[in-house]
């Protein structure tokens, strides 16, 4: 036996191994978001606010209170849905940054059904509104999905184009035909309020699609974990040939994943529609579908990684609108910080692999 | 050529050399006190198993690596080698396995490549000289006792010919040490003799040349010195007049048996064995510059090993995945027990009884960033054996995993540790492990052995020997001749997309298949056996 073996892999018993990989993930969680607040800080100075006078009192905003937190998960709930979709697809190595387009037609779908069905079908209205919702956000990104797999069709492509075509959609439809008669521009009526999904905390906005989003992750740390489907996803993110070659089919786990990922991504918008706003209007998705993907990334499509990041992007986002009413720091700040946590979460991946490759003698 | 290019100074008794070097790459001491001289006008070939820590020492001598102690010596002084730009300057080139010729260039083009002959034309302006370019190359050619076409497309020429050009090269740029990895890998058995010539002549004008090979046959033909590498140490340096290929055997595998299996196998096919596997009338379209395959039909008995031979890029890959079922086929049949398995996918290949085991294990074979135990049982996941209600059954999984690696002797860790940490026989065999695990009739096997150590090799013939007896059969390609007349009934030979030929491993010689290797597919018909 070669020499490289017997050192290699002689260590590694469980504990030690899990401990090592808990460090890696949990520094790869932390480093990111470091950077992107040492980042935030440094624009902070330059607009001469103090950096950490800001962030405590963004920490006290977020977290001080049971109002305030709710306030959180409440803006933390649709990143939940929006993460685990773009988490399902990264994960099978399908770049769909289409989540923000499915998130919004499914929550014109479930706003539309909220609307228009019968009040007399009582709350049969509101599991019905969140089929229509995931349906049509799964045909929606099923597109991306066969155009992938069966034509080669790069998907970073179709699925960000496919975002534009979805805005262009609802925007025609809520002025159009969706329009409401009472409540002026860009948006439908008002939901049925049979429809509406429960309060958990009143009177904060907190709803019962957060608890929806959490049995999301689950479902997802499920099938990621421990079934079939999962593992052939996972085997074809990591080496396509590989899976292939042991006999998976590379375009129906494509296709599977664009669907289910279109599933969660409808559900994320009827829950936004029917618990969040009540309706649908322009504007419906404040870029939810792009936090989702800083937060599949930040997670690296960990389930557990997806509900901190959520949590922490809800919180960036409460705490970032309350500051901006009562000081002079833009809430534009909120969205520096995304954007660095999203490029350094990608980074230090590059930058590990080439440290790795550079130990192998 | 400038000025700074160093001549060989034939005075010097080292030209190139290590003095005691260690390097450690962690806990891996992949070099320990190395002492080793090439003399200039030598052929100096180091030998060892993967893993002796041969390539540590030549990125040493590159440049690329700097030892941790010791130090190399070159023309008798010790130096400090600090990158390979610098190891270049002082007449170090190597020739590596994958050639670093541009595919789109001309081989003339590529020669210059880097450092063009410039021909002023007015002021400052110049451009490149390629009538010089050409005189160059022609005066290179006759020194070294070859014929090329220089304007011929990179991509074009034969593999020896790129071979070639890479030597060429280097000479062009006044390297008279020329480290070669492997060289014969790639080369049909008359090309191996020819680019021994040329390396001869080369010697005999003053180069000291480095030759990397498994192969002690090729050691014994061409080298004047051998040195053996095992476990980082130099164990042996001798000139080869004084080591046979016995003595070099034991020194490579230390006090490892030598393989006892390795005679060649006799004919064991019955008269009435029962056919498994007919191919009728195959053809496949080129895909992304693939060779195509015409007409290609043979049958495959219950117990039989069947070799493909050719020289690379002939059609044996393409083949290959044909039978796995990874590549569709414009025409033609494979039957499976009478059972037709054209036009169907790789998946239903495989639940009909295929094992495939890839040429190209880092990137098909597994998953390198996946774990042993993911990488040895990926394909079973829906075996009912692992599944409980619709979750896998992962106690179930680890269980076979594990029972699956100790069929086959595999050394490892820990089932969750990545499958890169495994050396490249151990990851071979884990891959034997997985495609015979649900005991598949026919074991579609292409390079098995490529980048395996001599255990390994010997532990790969022992699994492929043992699935025939137990009733499979297997179709093997190798590039390593000596393997397929070791291992299989019948050698068929691709060139060129057809089949030219076809060889009893009674009458199986390097010189027979070699032959034919370097036939035209081109109106050539079949010798039947």
């Amino acid at each position: 036996m070669s020499d490289r073996v017997n050192t290699d892999a002689m260590p590694a018993d469980g504990l030690a191994a899990m401990v090592r990989r808990g460090l890696d993930g949990t520094l790869r969680f932390v480093v990111p978001i470091g950077i992107a607040f040492a980042v935030g800080a440094v624009l902070l100075l330059a607009i001469g606010e103090n950096p950490l006078e800001t962030y405590s009192l963004m920490l006290s905003e977020a977290f001080s209170s049971q109002r305030r937190f709710a306030a959180t998960l409440s803006a933390a709930t649709p990143l939940l849905f929006t993460a685990v979709a773009t988490a399902i697809c990264f994960r099978t190595g399908v770049f769909n940054v289409g989540v923000d387009g499915a998130f919004i037609l499914g929550g014109l779908a479930a706003a539309t059904f909220g609307v228009m069905l019968p009040m007399s079908i009582g709350w049969w209205i509101i599991p019905l509104s969140i089929m229509a919702a995931m349906l049509v956000a799964a045909f929606w990104l099923w597109i991306p999905g066969v155009l992938l797999a069966r034509l080669d069709v790069d998907e970073v492509v179709s699925t960000l184009m496919l975002n534009f075509v979805a805005l262009g959609i609802a925007g025609f439809l809520v002025n159009g035909v969706l329009l409401s008669e009472t409540s002026g521009n860009n948006t439908t009526e008002t939901i049925h309020s049979t429809a509406e999904l429960s309060r958990l905390v009143p009177p904060s906005t907190l709803h019962s699609g957060f608890l929806l989003g959490l049995a999301c992750v689950f479902a997802y740390a499920l099938w990621s974990s421990v079934t079939p489907a999962g593992f052939e996803a996972r085997l074809v993110g990591l080496n396509k040939r590989f899976a292939r070659a042991v006999g998976i089919s590379i375009p129906s786990t494509i296709i599977v994943v664009m669907v289910i990922s279109g599933l969660v991504a409808g559900l994320g918008g009827a829950s936004h529609a029917l618990g969040q706003v009540h309706k649908f209007s322009d504007g419906f998705s404040a870029g939810y579908g792009f936090t989702g993907m800083a937060v599949a990334l930040l997670a690296r499509n960990s389930a557990l990684g997806i509900v901190f990041g959520a949590i922490l992007f809800g919180a960036l986002a409460s705490a970032g609108t309350t500051i901006q009413l009562f000081s002079d720091i833009p809430l534009d700040i909120v969205n520096v910080i995304e954007g660095t946590v999203m490029i350094f979460a990608v980074v230090e991946l590059g930058k590990l692999t080439l440290w790795r490759k550079g130990k192998r003698p | 050529m400038s000025p700074e290019h160093p001549r060989t100074d034939r005075s010097v008794s080292t030209r190139i050399g290590a003095r005691d070097i260690s390097k450690n790459y962690g806990l891996v001491q992949a070099n320990h006190g190395v002492s080793f001289n090439v003399t200039p006008g030598q052929i100096h070939a180091v030998v060892g198993e993967n893993g002796a820590g041969k390539s540590t020492l030549m990125r040493i001598l590159q440049g690329l690596e700097r030892p941790d102690s010791g130090t190399v010596i070159l023309n008798d002084e010790p130096v400090q080698l600090r990158d390979p730009q610098q190891a270049i300057r002082l007449g170090i080139g190597m020739v590596h396995q994958e050639f670093m010729l541009a595919p789109e260039l001309t081989l003339l083009e590529n020669l210059v490549l880097g450092d063009e002959p410039m021909r002023t034309i007015a002021g400052p302006i110049a451009i490149v000289d390629w009538k010089k370019a050409l005189t160059e190359a022609r005066a290179l050619e006759k020194r070294a006792g070859v014929a090329i076409d220089w304007n011929r497309p990179t991509a074009t020429a034969p593999v020896h010919i790129q071979q070639y050009v890479e030597i060429l090269r280097l000479l062009r740029r006044g390297n008279d040490v020329l480290i070669l990895d492997e060289p014969t890998a790639v080369l049909a058995p008359q090309q191996v003799s020819k680019l021994i010539a040329l390396l001869k002549q080369l010697r005999d004008q003053g180069a000291s040349i480095i030759f990397i090979s498994h192969k002690l046959h090729e050691v014994v033909a061409l080298a004047d010195h051998v040195t053996i590498m095992r476990r980082g140490k130099a164990v042996a340096s001798a000139s080869v007049d004084e080591l046979d290929i016995a003595a070099m055997t034991r020194h490579i595998m230390g006090d490892a048996p030598a393989d006892p299996s390795e005679q060649a196998r006799a004919a064991v096919v019955l008269p009435d064995a029962r056919r498994v596997l007919r191919v009728e009338g195959l053809c496949a379209v080129t895909v992304d510059r693939s060779q195509a395959l015409n007409n290609i039909s043979m049958d495959v008995f219950e117990g039989e090993i069947i070799g493909i031979a050719g020289v690379a890029g002939n059609g044996q890959e393409e083949l290959m995945e044909c039978l796995a079922g990874l590549r569709s086929m414009s025409s033609g049949s494979i039957s499976l027990n009478g059972a037709e398995l054209a036009g169907k996918e790789n998946m239903d290949f495989r639940l009909a009884g295929i094992g495939y085991v890839s040429p190209d294990r880092a990137h098909e074979g597994l998953a390198r960033l996946a774990s042993i135990a993911d990488n040895v049982m990926a394909g079973s996941q829906h075996a009912p054996a692992f599944l409980k209600g619709p979750f896998r059954n992962l106690p179930a999984v680890g269980r076979a995993a594990r029972q699956r690696l100790a069929n086959l002797d595999v050394r490892y860790g820990a089932l969750s540790d990545p499958v890169s940490s495994l050396s490249g026989g151990n990851q071979q065999k884990l891959v034997f492990a997985r495609e015979t695990a649900s005991k598949p009739q026919v074991l579609i096997v292409s390079q098995p052995t490529r980048g395996v150590d001599l255990n390994g090799i010997a532990a790969i013939h022992a699994i492929l020997r043992q699935h025939c007896e137990g009733g499979g059969c297997v179709v093997l390609a190798s590039e390593e001749l000596d393997e397929l007349i070791a291992l299989c009934d019948r050698i068929l030979v691709l060139s060129e997309g057809r089949m030219v030929g076809a060889v009893r491993n009674e009458d199986a010689t390097p010189e027979t298949i070699g032959k034919l290797m370097l036939a035209s597919g081109d109106g050539l018909e079949m010798a039947h056996v």
